[in-house]
C-alpha cells in the first residue's frame, strides 16, 4: 500500500478530527482525494507540520491530527521531544514512513536504513507510539483520534506518489476557511 | 530574576492579546522566561528551535490566538524559509521578542556578526521592527504587538543589551 491509497482508506475516518497535512504530495493527494474545510494543507515549511498541528490542538478542544512524512520529522525532530513533554491529550501525530522524500523524487530517507522513527518519538518522551502497517491503520487512528492522551502512530507504508497537480487554492482562502471551522 | 521592564513587556504583550507564548531561552530573556513559567493566565512552552516555535505559532493563530515567541537574534538565523514560505504565505498575525546581542558591551565574540544582520533580515523579510532601547521605549509596545492584527503578518520588538540589563 501507497501513501494515496491510506490516505483514502483513512478518509471518512478523519472527519470529525482537524487534519494539518505535510507539504507536497502528501497534501495534493489528499486534495485529490476530495476537498474538505477541515484539511489544512502545509504549502511551505518542511516539517512544520507537526508543530502547527501541536500548536493548534493546545488551542482547541477538537481532535487534531497532523499528518507527517519521515523526511519532514527527520527534518524537524526536535518537535518530538517538544510533543513527548507538552502535547495535550486531543492531538495525533501519525507519520506515514515510507522511506523516501516523495515529492522531490523518492530519495532514500534514513529510516529505509537504520533509523526507527518510533524509537525515536519514545525516546523523546511521547508516551504512547503505536506501530503499524498501512493495511492496519484503521483500528490505532479511531483508538488514537478517541484517546483522552496523544498518540504517535507511525505507519508503514511503500514508496510512491500518485501522479496529482498543484493545490489550486489560495493559502488565505485555506488558512480562513480552516479558522472557521476550528472555531465552529 | 525578572525585572521591573520584563514586567513591564509581559504586561504590554498581554494588553495587545497576546495569549500563547513560546521560547528559545536567552541569557537577556531569562527574567522574562521566568515570568511566563509562573503566569497561569497565559499558555507558555519552551521549545528546542526557532523554525519549530514558528509552525506552533502557525497552529495556534489557526485558531484566533495572537502568539508571541521569544527568541535571540542568532535563532531568527534559522527561521528565513518559515517566515517567508509558511507564517508571511498564509499571512499569520504573530510577535517576535528578540533579544539583540552582539552590541558594545557584548561578552560573546560569536553574537557579534548575527547581531549586526538582524535588523537587515528583518527589514528583507519586510517585518515591522520596534527597537527598544531604553525603558521608555516599551511605552509603544502594546500598539506595536497589535499591529500584527492588523497588518496579518509577524511584527519583531527587538530587546537592546542594554535594556535587558537594565531595571534589575
Amino acid at each position: 500500500m501507497k501513501r494515496c491509497q491510506l490516505l483514502k482508506n483513512i478518509k471518512a475516518q478523519m472527519n470529525d478530527a482537524l487534519v494539518v497535512c505535510n507539504i507536497g504530495i502528501p497534501s495534493q493527494e489528499l486534495y485529490s482525494l476530495g476537498d474538505q474545510d477541515n484539511y489544512f494543507y502545509m504549502l511551505g515549511g518542511m516539517g512544520l507540520c507537526c508543530s502547527a498541528g501541536l500548536g493548534l490542538a493546545h488551542n482547541t478542544a477538537k481532535p487534531v491530527l497532523a499528518i507527517e512524512g519521515d523526511g519532514a520529522v527527520l527534518m524537524n525532530m526536535g518537535a518530538l521531544a517538544t510533543i513527548g513533554n507538552c502535547a495535550p491529550g486531543n492531538f495525533t501525530l501519525m507519520i506515514v514512513d515510507n522511506g523516501s522524500y516523495g515529492s522531490t523524487g523518492d530519495q532514500p530517507t534514513f529510516t529505509s536504513r537504520r533509523t526507527r522513527l518510533a524509537e525515536v518519538a519514545r525516546g523523546a518522551g511521547c508516551a504512547n507510539v503505536v506501530e503499524c502497517r498501512g493495511e492496519d491503520i484503521a483500528e490505532p487512528l479511531d483508538a488514537a483520534l478517541q484517546s483522552a492522551e496523544s498518540t504517535v502512530i507511525l505507519v508503514k507504508v511503500e514508496s510512491g506518489n500518485e501522479k496529482v497537480g498543484a493545490i489550486p487554492l489560495n493559502p488565505v482562502i485555506i488558512r480562513e476557511r480552516f479558522r472557521a471551522r476550528v472555531q465552529a | 530574576m525578572a525585572s521591573t521592564n520584563d514586567s513591564k513587556i509581559l504586561t504590554a504583550l498581554k494588553a495587545a492579546g497576546t495569549d500563547y507564548f513560546l521560547s528559545v531561552p536567552c541569557k537577556l530573556l531569562g527574567g522574562l522566561i521566568e515570568s511566563l513559567e509562573q503566569d497561569h493566565s497565559v499558555q507558555y512552552y519552551p521549545v528546542t528551535r526557532e523554525e519549530e516555535g514558528l509552525g506552533m505559532c502557525l497552529g495556534a493563530s489557526l485558531a484566533g490566538r495572537l502568539p508571541c515567541i521569544l527568541m535571540q537574534d542568532s535563532g531568527l538565523g534559522n527561521c528565513v524559509n518559515a517566515f517567508a514560505s509558511t507564517l508571511q504565505y498564509y499571512q499569520t498575525p504573530m510577535v517576535l521578542v528578540i533579544s539583540l546581542r552582539g552590541t558594545p558591551g557584548e561578552k560573546v565574540g560569536a553574537q557579534v556578526p548575527m547581531g549586526m544582520m538582524t535588523k537587515d533580515l528583518l527589514a528583507l523579510l519586510r517585518i515591522p521592527v520596534l527597537h527598544c532601547h531604553h525603558g521608555e521605549d516599551l511605552n509603544e509596545l502594546e500598539t506595536f504587538a497589535h499591529h500584527a492584527r492588523v497588518a496579518e503578518g509577524p511584527v519583531a520588538v527587538l530587546i537592546d543589551f542594554n535594556l535587558a540589563e537594565s531595571g534589575k
